[in-house]
């Protein structure tokens, strides 16, 4: 470690245009706010929808290049990525006017200006190949979103939802750094691709170090799983939803979710894919993620069943998701990762637009028990229909955009399955996949029995306010188009594999 | 050789200060105690990085944790109404399930760690004279950008802190 | 390494001395507890209710933002060991990495949480 071979990495600020201009209007909407003269006004909120939109601008027509060495990598993977993190949080935005509009009284320009600094820091994450900037990029993601999730603080639940919330990530952080320092003794790098060969290098000689990459595997296999809510990290999940203002509730299963999804492919399928396989036999993380994306389709798919709250059965249902996401993870070829992204997108409008509309019932109602919802096709027709269709797609029903979705996680399994003899528990997972598909079927329907085939009218008139009417047309205009013309982004989303070295 | 005996005896001296006080942290009834003790476990640890030539991370540990971190918690003890006197319960219905993972995970990582022999790889190493330059070097050259960030990131908490913590008026 | 040893003697000096003046107290003074000697404060006011008492929550605010800028105080300390071999650069690193953090205390101050009202 002399102090001669410190140098810069080759670096370019225009790389990284989206990431700064988004911080810098994020500043710049907390500094409106706190100067403004006005109290309880919705600008803040126009302005980081604003800010939102020119940063998409700025990405388009951003080119791919080195930012800053391997810390900031601008590739296809990570455009993918960033522009689910804007959308997310732009859906996020719009979608909780009304509901913030009693219930936050001083602080509504911190809440838009925290949901940006954290879609900043899943930028920069989704960025990153060295672990150093991706560790600081996750804790930029979650640490505005601890906050965020205990917004309403004359509410009990809320703040139980802050502190659970809170507690259950700096202890998956805690994990997750544990973990990547067994990665970095073992390879004195952090730099993952770097670490990737050294990793093996080393092994070459010194087999033993197999025995403690599995307890780095583990404990970051832990600690990413409490942000994605895999079992049996999931526990915090349904709790967490419930308590938190419904759009955080949307952005954390949506955003912070594709957050712990892109660290995940870059740890696990960037720096570690040597060491999955039968000649690396302690190292089959695959099989082991593999095992708990089983648990989480069996687990979220069944507790939701009995949920009696929409948060909740929505908390349950997107660790059901997770779980059909990871299959597309663990079957590490260029359609899995491709198959990965478009599972996330369609997912993003599925799910945003269902958590928007429970977000209006919320602030007509104050309710989010299923029963409340009884009869509501005969009073709003209109919001039962669209809520079905995003339920419809979360269910993975053709032609909707979440049928492709699920269609694409299962082929790449099959083919990989086919096509190498050793990933034959491939097939298992396939099938617990379908089958769990079918349950999932019993409550998302549930909800829509409920909403239109009730005796009685609803007694609840609900009337569209109006970002958060733009953001569940938004949604329904994603979940048909992208259904019936999943094309483009799945030719995009093919360009992901790149990034993590496979050809399509 | 007299000088790495000296540090054994620190370190086995160290290291039984931070397992007691660590213990007392977490098994005495009275919070404010709890904090105190917690002080006391946190400065040993700074002790022991003094001890491995890391004296960045003892510069650290006792500039954050003893000096701000721990006063925070005092702080907070202070604040909440009437705790900081009251006797408290030590466990709950999940304690043994939290003993039964501890021994477990512990138990692993122990053998785990044993098993590599990862000690024996590198017997030729010291340490560089001077780590604090050294460090602030790669902090300011190579990690730069995870620098800067760093501070995007304290500031996000900075006004978290604030919203949070703020008394709300209507 | 060495250096070291003059700070743990300084320690146990420190402490040492503060021990042997109480055993010292201890074995010299007369042992005559009576209530009134035992009050906090023996020769004026009477206390008032417990020592336990709630604090202000305005402290908590102000512990916060110093937790914040302590940990800055951590970065800048390496930096300025190392800034005589660095270059102007370093200098610039530093000034932007201060200026966002220096927008979260206007931010503060602007919130009104510095004042004591």
């Amino acid at each position: 470690m002399s102090s001669m071979d410190i140098t810069f990495p080759a670096f370019d600020l225009r790389f990284m245009a989206p990431e700064i201009f988004l911080f810098l209007w994020a500043l710049f909407v907390f500094a409106y706010d706190v100067t403004s003269k006005r109290k309880s006004s919705t600008a803040a909120g126009y302005l980081a929808m604003l800010g939102l939109m020119i940063a998409g601008a700025i990405l388009a027509y951003t080119n791919y290049g080195q930012g800053y060495g391997s810390m900031f990598l601008f590739e296809p993977a990570a455009k993918f990525f960033k522009i689910i993190f804007l959308g997310s949080a732009f859906m996020a935005i719009g979608s909780s006017f009304g509901i913030t509009k009693e219930r936050i009284i001083n602080h509504r320009g911190e809440f838009f200006g925290l949901i940006l600094l954290s879609t900043v820091g899943m930028m920069f994450l989704s960025s990153s190949n060295e672990l150093l900037s991706l560790y600081i990029g996750l804790e930029l993601t979650t640490i505005p979103l601890f906050v965020l999730a205990s917004f309403f603080k004359d509410n009990k639940l809320s703040v139980e939802a802050g502190i659970k919330y809170f507690i259950v990530g700096a202890f998956s952080s805690a994990l997750l750094v544990y973990g990547m320092s067994f990665l970095y003794g073992l390879s004195g790098t952090t730099d993952l691709v770097q670490m990737k060969i050294n990793i093996a290098m080393t092994h070459l000689t010194f087999k033993e170090i197999g025995v403690i990459l599995v307890l780095a595997n583990v404990l970051i296999i832990a600690g990413l799983g409490f942000k994605l809510s895999l079992p049996p990290f999931h526990q915090w999940a349904p709790d967490v939803y419930e308590g938190s203002p419904t759009p955080i509730a949307a952005f954390l299963s949506v955003g912070s979710k594709a957050a712990g999804l892109i660290a995940f492919a870059k740890i696990f399928v960037n720096g570690l894919y040597a060491f999955n396989g039968p000649e690396m036999a302690p190292n089959d993380w695959g099989i082991l993620v593999g095992i708990l994306a089983c648990a989480a389709m069996i687990l979220g798919n069944t507790v939701a069943i009995r949920q009696t709250n929409i948060k909740r059965m929505l908390a349950y249902s997107s660790i059901a998701q997770v779980g059909y996401i990871m299959i597309g993870m663990v079957t590490m070829n260029d359609l899995g990762i491709a198959s990965v992204g478009f599972y996330i997108f369609a997912y993003m409008f599925a799910n945003m637009g269902a958590f928007a509309i429970v977000a209006i019932f919320e602030e007509r109602t104050g309710s989010c028990e299923i029963q409340s919802y009884a009869g509501l096709s005969h009073t709003s027709p209109v919001l039962a229909t669209t809520f079905a269709v995003f339920l419809l797609s979360l269910a993975g029903i053709p032609p909707l955009a979440g049928f492709f979705a699920k269609f694409f996680v299962f082929a790449s399994a099959i083919k990989m399955a086919q096509a190498d003899a050793t990933a034959g528990w491939l097939y298992w997972i396939v099938g617990v996949g379908l089958l769990t598909a079918v349950f999932s079927l019993y409550y998302y329907a549930n909800i829509i029995k409920v909403m239109f085939f009730s005796k009685e009218a609803s007694p609840y008139r609900v009337h569209y306010t109006f970002p958060s009417f733009g953001i569940v047309l938004i949604g329904i205009a994603g979940v048909i188009i992208f259904g019936l013309y999943p094309e483009p982004i799945l030719k995009f989303a093919s360009d992901i594999s790149l990034s993590f070295g496979f050809l399509p | 050789m007299t000088e790495s005996a000296d540090i054994g005896i620190v370190f086995w001296v160290l290291s039984f200060v931070i397992l007691v006080s660590a213990f007392m942290v977490v098994s005495l009834k009275n919070i404010f105690h709890c904090a105190l003790f917690l002080i006391m476990c946190l400065f040993s640890v700074a002790g022991i990085f003094v001890l491995l030539d890391a004296e960045f991370l003892a510069a650290a540990q006792v500039l954050i944790y003893v000096g701000a971190v721990a006063i925070l918690m005092i702080f907070a003890i202070m604040l909440t109404s009437n705790l900081a006197s009251r006797k408290i319960r030590q466990v709950n219905e999940n304690v043994s399930v939290g003993v039964f993972v501890s021994v477990l995970f512990a138990l692993a990582s122990i053998i785990l760690i044993a098993q590599t022999h990862i000690w024996h790889y590198k017997t030729d190493f010291t340490p560089v004279e001077n780590s604090i330059v050294i460090l602030g070097k790669y902090l300011m050259i190579q990690y730069v950008l995870p620098f800067e960030v760093v501070s995007i990131l304290l500031l996000a908490s900075l006004i978290g802190a604030i919203v949070l913590a703020r008394k709300e008026r209507s | 390494m060495s250096e070291y040893v003059a700070v743990l003697m300084f320690i146990l000096a420190g402490a040492g001395i503060v021990l042997v003046t109480f055993f010292m107290a201890r074995m010299l003074r007369p042992h005559n507890p009576y209530p009134q000697k035992d009050i906090n404060y023996e020769c004026a006011e009477l206390p008032v209710g417990s020592s336990w008492i709630q604090f202000n929550n305005r402290f908590y605010i102000f512990a916060l933002i110093f937790v914040i800028f302590d940990v800055e105080v951590i970065f800048l300390f390496p930096w300025a060991v190392a800034f005589g071999q660095l270059g102007l650069f370093a200098l610039v690193e530093m000034v932007v990495f201060i200026l966002i953090l220096l927008f979260g205390l206007f931010y503060a101050w602007k919130k009104g949480v510095l004042k004591w009202v």
